[in-house]
């Protein structure tokens, strides 16, 4: 196993991509944080954990919010002393073209998404750096560099978790943690569901050169690699995962 | 059945540790390289290991030995899972009023000619078993360029377009291209030409501060040949300690 003993935090980790994430951490043997604004669905994430013989907790966690993410990071260092891992995956996708946008769908957007970047990482670096070691990986998305129609806020808070991923890289290289994103493609999750109707998201889902569609669960083998020992010396980049869909 | 790799440069620093890492998670490796000798060693300490290798000869610039060597390899095993294209250098380092024409053309073929003869050997074994992962070898210099290194810079930027336009051709055959980007790493061949002092600064500019290993390298290339990385395709995994 990979991940003995590590204790790692999934933000978003109730549903979708996170989910799949936080069960691949637990099937590594690390003790997962199921960190969400939805802890009844957290809870069922930690209950399928338990049945896979792994350790897991359920959060309740606004991850915009500077007082309920402390209260995530201290709440994780008291009951595991350690943070090894933050996957930081919690995010809205909001829909509206940019011209008819509220103030309100710009500021959450940006908040949630790019912020509880920022406030979540800030939150875990002290103990990581007091291990001399820690992983913070980052779900950006393939629209950061491809952008969306209608998904403007959206596009801009997963390019601008890319550049502070970079900017965090460089600032922590020297205490051992590594920042990385993982960038999507389009993925069959409940997210593109609330604006796509069926036929039209499986056909867009299927329209890459591998001709996959690609489940949450594509996503961890690349994210395990990152959280692993054998990355050790990569940091600062954003992995594509996107079956070719762009090359970069 | 054990997946067979062919690695170029297998007797080189990232090459030898690329070997090592495959072997080591019971892919059968064949080690090819220019130096002989070098592979030769290479697949004694495998097998030493309790790993399975060969080592042939192949100069990667010539395509009658490219050829030669892919025929060998499928015959002796049926299959090739893993193309790992890793032979390269850049051997000068010079402004580019003082380059020859052959210096240029030396530099050019051992990584980007060569890279494209093996792929273009390789590529209908793995169109037949609709499967296969082929993993060249760019560097940071192929994005940010390095100054009396124009050769190489062109040539590695030159392999990135290269894989990811396979890529998208090899794709409906299930195949995957990727590149892997080193940054500094400490090769014997590199560790030979820097003075303690040059180093010492050379960590200092990277984020992780220290140059990277082989083994670094290693991890990357294997990555690319597992399940886990089965949804990518036409990517740079860059593999330089946060540099670039």
């Amino acid at each position: 196993m990979k991940l003995q003993g590590k204790v790692a935090l999934v933000t978003g980790g109730a549903q979708g991509i996170g989910r799949a994430i936080a069960l691949g951490f637990g099937r590594e043997g690390a003790k997962v944080v199921v960190a969400d604004l939805q802890v009844d669905k957290a809870k069922s994430v930690v209950q399928e954990l338990q049945a896979l013989g792994a350790e897991g907790w359920a959060v309740e966690v606004n991850v915009a919010a500077e007082s309920s993410v402390k209260r995530l990071a201290n709440e994780t260092l008291g009951r595991f002393g350690r943070a090894d891992i933050l996957v930081n995956d919690a995010g809205v996708y909001l829909k509206s073209l940019v011209v008819n946008m509220s103030e309100e769908t710009w500021d959450r957007t940006i908040n949630i998404n790019l912020g509880g970047n920022f406030l979540c990482s800030r939150a875990v670096i002290p103990a990581m750096r007091k291990q001399k070691s820690g992983r913070i990986i980052s779900i950006a998305s393939g629209i950061a560099h491809y952008g969306a129609k209608e998904f403007a806020p959206y596009a801009a808070s997963k390019a601008a978790i890319i550049g502070f991923v970079k900017a965090l890289a460089r600032e922590v290289g020297s205490d051992g943690i590594t920042v990385n994103a993982i960038c999507p493609g389009a993925a069959n999750t409940a997210m593109p569901r609330t604006h796509r109707s069926e036929e039209e998201l499986m056909a867009r889902l299927r329209s890459n050169p591998l001709g996959h569609v690609l489940e949450p669960e594509d996503f961890v083998g690349p994210v395990l690699f990152l959280a692993s020992d054998a990355a050790s010396y990569i940091t600062g980049q954003a992995i594509n995962v996107n079956c070719g869909s762009y090359m970069m | 059945m054990s997946q067979v790799a062919l690695i170029t440069g297998g007797g080189g620093g990232i090459g030898g540790a690329a070997a090592h890492r495959m072997a080591a998670a019971g892919i059968t490796v064949v080690v090819a390289d220019y130096d002989h000798g070098a592979a030769e060693r290479v697949r004694e300490e495998i097998a030493t290991a309790g790993g399975k290798a060969e080592a042939l000869s192949v100069d990667v610039t010539q395509a009658r030995e490219v050829k030669a060597l892919v025929t060998d390899v499928g015959k002796r095993f049926g299959c090739i899972d893993v193309l790992a294209n890793i032979a390269g250098g850049s051997f000068y380092t010079k402004r580019i009023e003082e380059f020859t024409w052959a210096e240029w053309q030396e530099v050019i073929d051992v990584n980007l000619k060569g890279t494209f003869l093996m792929c273009r050997e390789v590529a209908p074994l793995m169109q037949r078993q609709k499967s296969g992962r082929i993993i060249n070898t760019a560097s940071n210099y192929g994005v940010t360029g390095s100054a009396l290194r124009t050769p190489y810079s062109a040539a590695k930027a030159g392999i990135i377009a290269f894989t990811k336009t396979l890529a998208q051709e090899l794709a409906p055959d299930g195949i995957l291209v990727n590149t892997v980007a080193p940054g500094p790493t400490d090769t014997p061949r590199v560790m030979g030409k820097e003075s303690p002092e040059a180093r010492k600064q050379r960590w200092a500019e990277i984020p992780l501060g220290r140059t990277g290993k082989p083994e670094d390298l290693a991890e990357a290339f294997y990555f690319l040949t597992t399940p886990e990385s089965a949804w990518i395709t036409g990517q740079t995994l860059h593999v330089n300690g946060g540099l670039l």
